[in-house]
């Protein structure tokens, strides 16, 4: 009876860290992405507000928490209300299947720095993560607004474009280890990383994810120039903030994802495990930033071209391949 | 007709292969790199650092003095005359001695465009254009400039042209105090390939 209370209070304990952390991750993460960007074009980002502008998120999350929430005239109420929301509950339901670590012994128990270990994980994790876009074309739906329209449907367009490659890239690591869970893969990879067996796999997995994420290269859904900022024109205030919150977690689930399928997870020497996971995360993440401020938007016909005629025939020539050596 | 050398045509053939490994994307990620490692051309005005103008500046008027505290002005009123957008008005009158002197001199620096054409007229060097720059307020009518403040303006710089170290003074009036005369031209810092 006991250890079944303990079981339960440990997973309540572990949920609720991980939604904190994940929740406030943004706050580091868009103060880092702001200092990127000053500094690629000399500048020095934010200073005012705090060491080196520290507080600037925190500054920027009161100004949202306190300004107008303006919902249009011709909206469609509900669903404009229940978009961010169904865009920001995947990427959280995502990280239930991602392990942070091996097991932990934590107050004489053990227990795994994961809240579930699927057998099926990763088709969890993109299954979850596919809903993503409802959120998305909803919003740009609701809003009765051309850009956010046009905003959604290039979204949607997109993702589906890219949720294949993304899920074949995949195809050649699960052929390798042999299971679709995370932590049997990143234990499989404890002597050599998969990214040297698997480099175009690789390749199209974070060409593809970092069109998941919406980053530039190939944020054509919320493109400042043609489209306003495309789905979330019509969006003000805390729920606006919904939508920029989804954005970077996206960032940081793709750039979870690659290290654990492709980088060795938490495996390193010398560092304790965390410190590894944490360092190799934290590249990929500044990665995206600096690609952001690095390549200009593709045009939606280059993109539709990429995702189709390049990235998919790679991937599908990488389960080919990786076949024809297991084999 | 321009014919291509062998290289030009060469790079032409191949330029497939540093297209399949990505060597232009390679190519603009370092040079980003490179940026982000340099240094910033950021001025901090007003919290860390004060941009000193050159002496040839042309910001605040100020009226120049005697030794002994007395205004250079003689109140021949040409400034007034010459001024485009009439914003200085000069009532002369005679002192003791019989000398025209200005009783009124009054700048409207709300309405003033610093085209330093006052300066040029001025028979004895009394009025000038100086370095001082952060008088902005919220009442126009507080930038209507008398003598006595006139003559407490700070003049021309010495030697300018260079950011300095200065502090935030935020009380009556806000205005950056630089500390110290070393500084740099952030000209020099400009990254150049």
């Amino acid at each position: 009876m006991l250890d079944l209370f303990m079981t339960i209070f440990f997973m309540i304990i572990k949920v609720i860290g991980i939604t904190l952390i994940l929740l406030l991750l943004p706050v580091p993460l868009t103060w880092l992405e702001r200092k990127v960007a000053g500094h690629i074009q000399q500048r020095l980002g934010p200073m005012r507000v705090g060491w080196h502008g520290l507080l600037q998120p925190i500054a920027d999350g009161i100004k949202l928490l306190t300004k107008e929430d303006n919902i249009p005239i011709y909206a469609d109420k509900t669903l404009f209300k229940l978009a961010p929301i169904i865009s920001l509950i995947p990427p959280f339901l995502v990280f239930v299947a991602v392990p942070f670590g091996e097991d932990v012994t934590l107050f004489g128990r053990k227990t795994g720095l994961y809240i579930s270990d699927m057998n099926i994980g990763l088709l969890y994790i993109f299954a979850v993560a596919g809903l993503e876009v409802y959120g998305v074309i909803l919003g740009g739906w609701a809003s009765n607004s051309k850009y956010a329209l046009l905003g959604g449907l290039r979204c949607c367009a997109q993702l589906i474009s890219y949720e294949i490659p993304l899920g074949f890239s995949v195809m050649g690591v699960i052929m390798l280890t042999g299971s679709m869970s995370l932590l049997d893969i990143v234990e499989a990879q404890s002597q050599i990383w998969n990214v040297v067996y698997q480099p175009i796999g690789f390749f199209v997995f974070l060409v593809a994810g970092i069109a998941e994420a919406q980053r530039i290269p190939f944020d054509l859904a919320e493109a400042e120039g043609d489209l306003g900022s495309g789905y979330h024109t019509e969006y003000s205030g805390m729920r606006f903030a919904f939508f920029m919150l989804t954005e970077y977690i996206v960032m940081l689930t793709v750039s979870v994802l690659i290290v654990l399928l492709f980088f060795g997870g938490w495996n390193g020497p010398f560092l304790p495990p965390i410190v590894w996971f944490i360092l190799k995360v934290g590249f990929f993440v500044y990665l995206f930033m600096w690609f952001r401020f690095t390549f200009p938007r593709y045009r939606y016909d280059q993109l539709m071209s990429i995702g189709w005629k390049v990235l998919l025939p790679l991937s599908l020539a990488n389960i080919l391949i990786t076949g024809i050596f297991l084999a | 007709m321009y014919r291509e050398n062998w290289l030009e045509r060469l790079e032409k053939r191949y330029r497939w292969i540093g297209f399949t490994l990505l060597l232009d994307l390679i190519d603009g990620l370092s040079l980003t790199l490179s940026y982000l490692f340099s240094k910033t051309i950021t001025m901090q005005y007003p919290d860390r650092e004060k941009w000193i103008p050159y002496p040839r500046f042309r910001g605040h008027h100020f009226l120049r003095k005697f030794e002994n505290g007395d205004t250079k002005c003689v109140a021949c009123e040409l400034c007034a005359r010459i001024c485009p957008c009439q914003c200085i008005k000069v009532v002369p009158y005679e002192d003791e001695k019989g000398n025209r002197r200005p009783l009124i001199y009054d700048v409207n620096t709300a309405r003033c465009l610093f085209c330093g054409l006052c300066e040029d007229a001025c028979p004895v060097e009394a009025i000038a254009l100086g370095q001082h720059y952060e008088f902005s307020a919220y009442d126009s009518k507080k930038l209507l400039v008398g003598k006595d403040v006139l003559m407490k303006m700070p003049g021309k710089t010495e030697e300018g042209g260079k950011v300095v170290r200065a502090r935030l003074v935020a009380g009556e009036k806000v205005f950056a105090e630089p500390q110290g005369k070393e500084g740099y031209h952030w000209w020099n810092r400009i990254r150049r390939r």
